[in-house]
């Protein structure tokens, strides 16, 4: 029986989280309004000596002198290359700059690993700090809120769309706090946190579903498996799809800046990395995601197979995760195909979002199918 | 061989590394993610092609190969598979819900015939579908076998050797050691052999490999791909598909006639059906009986026996949803349930001419109210018809209709309206047990009302009574058999697996240098490139590397004036007199990234 106690916890936690997201979009955008002036002046600077480091590295790759190997080899800052702090700066001025050649760019941020210079993986500036810290809560309680769930209905809490949409959004911000440490990705917060408080919000407020028992073709041990690939391999795809629409934005910027239709300084666009890196942070997340989305899939097939005698019986769910797979398998090859990197590649990646999307909310609202119970 | 030419007469042409060359410079190690392999491919002219205008037969024939196995058609087919399979989730299938087409059908009188022309009720069957994916898998053995057959070669193959100008390399680095330079790039080896390198040497330098194994999963990945369609076609073929409705302690065999639906793969005869038979002896549903979730199913329970051959041992078997029965490595599931009341009908004379169950199919799945027929053919002196619903538990709602509020029989009631009249059924033509031909019939005037277990109709006119006399419950079973299962499965594992492994392991190759230096000793240069660095972090590993090359050789970071002194033969290279191999590792080094080096590599393409 499920346990309405523990239930009710659950639903005041989460709504807990989301005004904690809430208060960190503001800080994020806060930061990118304000909290950024009084560095303008450093990230003046710190292009040239990027761009310095670069064309040493590049030219004259030889002279390092006096750049000592990181003290410690076994904490070698990961990824360098995703630096985005180091590397990016602001997109108009520096990122053009040093942009000239990528491997250029790739040798200077390597140098600039083998310096030692690497900086702090934690953020930095007051705000972005703040809003790092309350995401990180808000992350807190909605785990927290999704456990008690799980707990007061003796289940996986993934079995209607009301526990999806709490799930895969907190996929997405698990995904948006690593890359934040990883790859110092402090500025997608804002972005990503945006699409997370409004799918929560409708989340609580339009399709909450009470607390309850499965139905017999979802009481399998496969639930905990497909399910949970399929959450994480969402949680990924918003990710790299948000990024990707700032990569358009910013290449965008980058265009009509080096065209000298806009000053180059000023707006947000000009706060975030260049859009090379913007590509290459989408594109490693995307990497991550499509096996993930691989395994979900085959996971869906092998639990078809035992539940329902075929494997795969294309049903619409099935046929528009096939769809998903076959736009972002065309995403990864059309990011290698000369007339169709950039921004097609992106706009096809963000196609297979769409086709994502709709698999979540079109199939299930509109096509009837063996997927039926997951409606809303 | 080709290969090698083309990158010399780009050398030819332009001193400078130019895309030309980065794409074929390395004729063995195709690129990420494979698919430069592709358009590298394209690089190629062959025989019968001059300047990109084909001659001749052969000459087309290449020229449209080279097109089907080109990555742009391979993002096309993709894309057309995608736009292909969109209608196949839009219309009713009718290998997935064939009522669902007579609906359609009977909606839309026009259009279905036009779609059906078309195979929009059978898209993933469709001629033009298996056109779409047979193209793409084409194009995919196009790419991928010459690839394996490269990598092949390529694996047995030493590193090619250190460029001259390391510095230029994408990751660098150099330091003093007090070795001479011999002792020092023999500890350098030495070191990179520890490390599992496949390790070069020659007057001056080491080279060194790693990371085989990243196009090893590429090409994985796209065979197992190849595999997976051919699992499908063996189940295809050799598979097949029943469905069988049994209601309680009915029985059925394996058998085509025993069967509602049979749909066998091209190659199955009715001898290839395993010979079991199966009786349903009970079937038991559990639901939610209060609160918001009322009515919704916990637990389905089909208690069944079966014999594996005829007059073989019974066995009993509890069949659920997500466990089912394995016979023979046939599977048989239980995929729906329903009522059957149980009707007694007594015609004009007297006699019982119908006393049996008679499924009913629910309409809906809250209340689980079903409807069904009864045809009485040997009633006499009029055939008799029934048509109606069961109600598990029936209510009368505020607008004086019939519903039925909870899927268990709590009140059971069946509502009929009876018909006399010829049915039809003598006409040769086959019927639908499901449904009524009223067309020579006519309603009987009986006061309608629901009838519980035990109550009776009485006919008007003498023609006779029919008594609910209870009902029982029905399960509905899927039989599968699919050769292609198991084979599937390890394809699609091995796809994935392949996956992971191009992701997560980048190809990478290392330089050493040595000189002696101005005050004794080595200057040491050291330099890497990886051109397939999908999950990051060769970066990392280089300094990591570079780190504990300095140690085993005991150096130290080179000061300002060595580093100078450290720039080892920069001799010519700007007149563009640098050696063959040195240009083609800088050709790479401009492929450092992946997805540079494709970019490099769909330059050619694009030519």
């Amino acid at each position: 029986m499920p346990d309405s106690g523990l239930a009710q916890m659950s639903n005041a936690t989460l709504v807990s989280a989301i005004v904690l997201y809430a208060v960190a979009m503001l800080a994020y955008a806060y930061d990118f309004a304000f909290g950024r002036r009084s560095s303008a002046a450093a990230a003046r600077s710190k292009p040239e000596r990027v761009a310095t480091v670069a064309l040493v590295g590049a030219a004259a790759g030889p002279d390092l002198s006096g750049h000592a190997f990181p003290a410690d080899p076994a904490d070698p800052s990961e990824l360098a290359d995703l630096d985005l702090d180091a590397v990016g700066g602001p997109s108009g001025s520096a990122g053009s700059a040093a942009a000239g050649s990528g491997s250029g760019q790739g040798a200077g941020v390597a140098a600039g690993a083998l310096q030692g210079r690497a900086r702090s993986r934690w953020p930095e500036g007051v705000w972005v700090r703040a809003a790092f810290a309350l995401t990180c809560a808000g992350l807190a309680l909605q785990l927290f809120a999704i456990a008690t769930r799980g707990i007061a209905e003796h289940r996986v809490p993934w079995g209607n769309m009301y526990e999806f949409i709490a799930a895969i959004t907190c996929a997405a911000v698990i995904v948006l706090v690593l890359a934040s440490v990883r790859f110092r990705a402090y500025f997608t917060g804002l972005f990503v946190l945006l699409p997370v408080v409004l799918a929560l919000a409708v989340d609580v407020v339009v399709i909450y579903t009470p607390v309850g028992a499965l139905v017999p073709a979802l009481q399998s041990y496969w639930i905990a498996i497909h399910v949970t690939g399929m959450i994480i391999a969402i949680g990924m795809y918003v990710f790299g799809a948000v990024v990707t629409v700032l990569y358009l934005l910013v290449a965008r910027h980058e265009r009509r800046v080096a065209a000298g239709e806009i000053p180059a300084a000023g707006g947000v666009l000009a706060q975030l990395p260049g859009s090379t890196l913007l590509d290459r942070l989408s594109y490693r997340t995307i990497l991550f995601a499509f096996p993930a989305w691989t395994f979900a899939v085959i996971a869906g097939a092998i639990w078809a197979d035992h539940a329902w005698g075929r494997y795969w019986g294309w049903d619409p769910k099935e046929t528009w995760s096939f769809i998903t797979w076959l736009v972002y398998a065309a995403y990864l090859h059309a990011r290698a195909t000369a007339g169709w990197r950039g921004r097609r590649a992106a706009y096809i990646q963000l196609f297979g979002f769409a086709c994502l999307m709709f698999n979540l909310v079109g199939v299930n609202l509109w096509i009837t199918g063996l997927h039926s119970y997951a409606g809303l | 061989m080709t290969l090698r030419l083309a990158g010399r007469q780009g050398r030819a042409d332009a001193p400078a590394p130019s895309a030309d060359q980065a794409g074929q410079a390395d004729p063995d190690g195709p690129a990420d993610p494979g698919q430069a392999g592709r358009v590298s491919r394209a690089g190629h002219g062959g025989q019968g092609v001059k300047g990109g205008v084909p001659f001749g037969l052969g000459g087309w024939l290449r020229w449209g190969w080279r097109q089907l196995t080109s990555m742009r058609t391979a993002l096309v087919l993709l894309f057309l598979l995608a736009l292909a399979s969109i209608p196949g989730s839009v219309l009713p299938q009718e290998g997935i819900d064939p009522a669902a087409v007579s609906q359609y059908y009977a909606a839309h009188p026009a259009l279905a015939p036009l779609l059906a022309r078309l195979s929009g009720f059978d898209v993933f069957g469709a001629p033009w579908f298996a056109a779409i994916y047979l193209l793409l898998f084409t194009s995919l053995a196009g790419c991928v076998l010459p690839r394996a057959y490269r990598m092949a070669r390529s694996a047995r193959q030493p590193p090619p050797k250190a460029p001259r100008h390391i510095g230029r390399l994408p990751q660098a680095t150099s330091f003093a050691a007090p070795a001479a330079p011999d002792q020092a790039l023999g500890s350098a080896a030495g070191f990179l052999t520890k490390r599992r390198f496949r390790v070069r040497t020659g007057e001056g330098w080491v080279s060194a490999e790693k990371g085989y194994l990243h196009e090893v999963g590429n090409l994985l990945f796209h065979v197992a791909l190849l595999g997976l369609l051919a699992s499908v076609a063996l189940g295809g073929l050799f598979g097949y598909k029943a469905n069988k409705l049994l209601v309680e302690h009915q029985t059925f065999a394996n058998t085509p006639a025993g069967l509602d639906v049979f749909r066998p793969g091209r190659l199955v005869t009715a001898t290839d059906l395993q010979p079991f038979s199966i009786t349903l002896r009970s079937f038991s549903a559990r639901y939610v009986e209060t609160g918001p979730q009322r009515g919704q199913p916990l637990e389905y329970n089909a208690r069944l026996s079966y014999s594996a051959s005829y007059g073989g041992r019974l066995r009993s078997y509890d069949l659920q949803v997500n466990h089912p029965l394995n016979v023979d490595g046939v599977q048989v599931f239980l995929i729906g349930h329903g009522y059957a009341p149980e009707f007694k009908v007594t015609d004009g004379t007297g006699r019982v001419v119908f006393d049996q169950p008679v499924p009913f199919i629910p309409l809906e799945q809250s209340g689980l109210t079903s409807a069904g027929v009864i045809k009485v053919p040997g009633a006499s002196p009029r055939e008799l018809g029934f048509a109606g619903v069961f109600l598990p538990t029936e209510v009368v709602t505020p607008a004086g209709t019939l519903a039925s509020v909870f899927p268990a029989a709590w009140i059971p009631r069946v509502s009929l309206v009876s018909y006399a009249g010829n049915l039809g059924m003598n006409g040769g033509q086959p019927q639908s047990v499901y449904s009524l031909d009223t067309r020579h019939m006519h309603q009987l005037d009986v006061a309608p009302r629901p009838l519980a277990p035990g109550q009776s109709i009485v006919l008007p006119h003498g023609l006779g009574t029919l008594t609910f006399t209870g009902y029982v419950q029905w399960a509905s079973l899927a039989i599968t058999y699919d050769p292609g299962q198991m084979p599937a499965l390890i394809s699609a594992l091995t796809a994935l697996a392949g996956l992971i492994l191009s992701f997560l392991v980048r190809r990478r190759r290392l330089f050493v240098r040595a000189v002696a230096g101005d005050a004794g000793g080595a200057v040491v240069e050291f330099g890497g490139l990886t051109r397939s660095d999908a999950a990051g972090g060769f970066e990392a590993e280089f300094a990591e590397l570079a780190g504990e090359i300095m140690q085993t050789v005991g150096g130290f970071p080179a000061g300002a004036g060595q580093a100078a002194a450290g720039q080892v033969g920069d001799g010519g290279h700007a007149g563009g007199a640098a050696s063959a191999d040195d240009e083609v590792v800088l050709a790479e080094q401009e492929a450092a990234s992946d997805d540079d080096q494709v970019a490099l590599a769909g330059q050619r393409e694009s030519e």
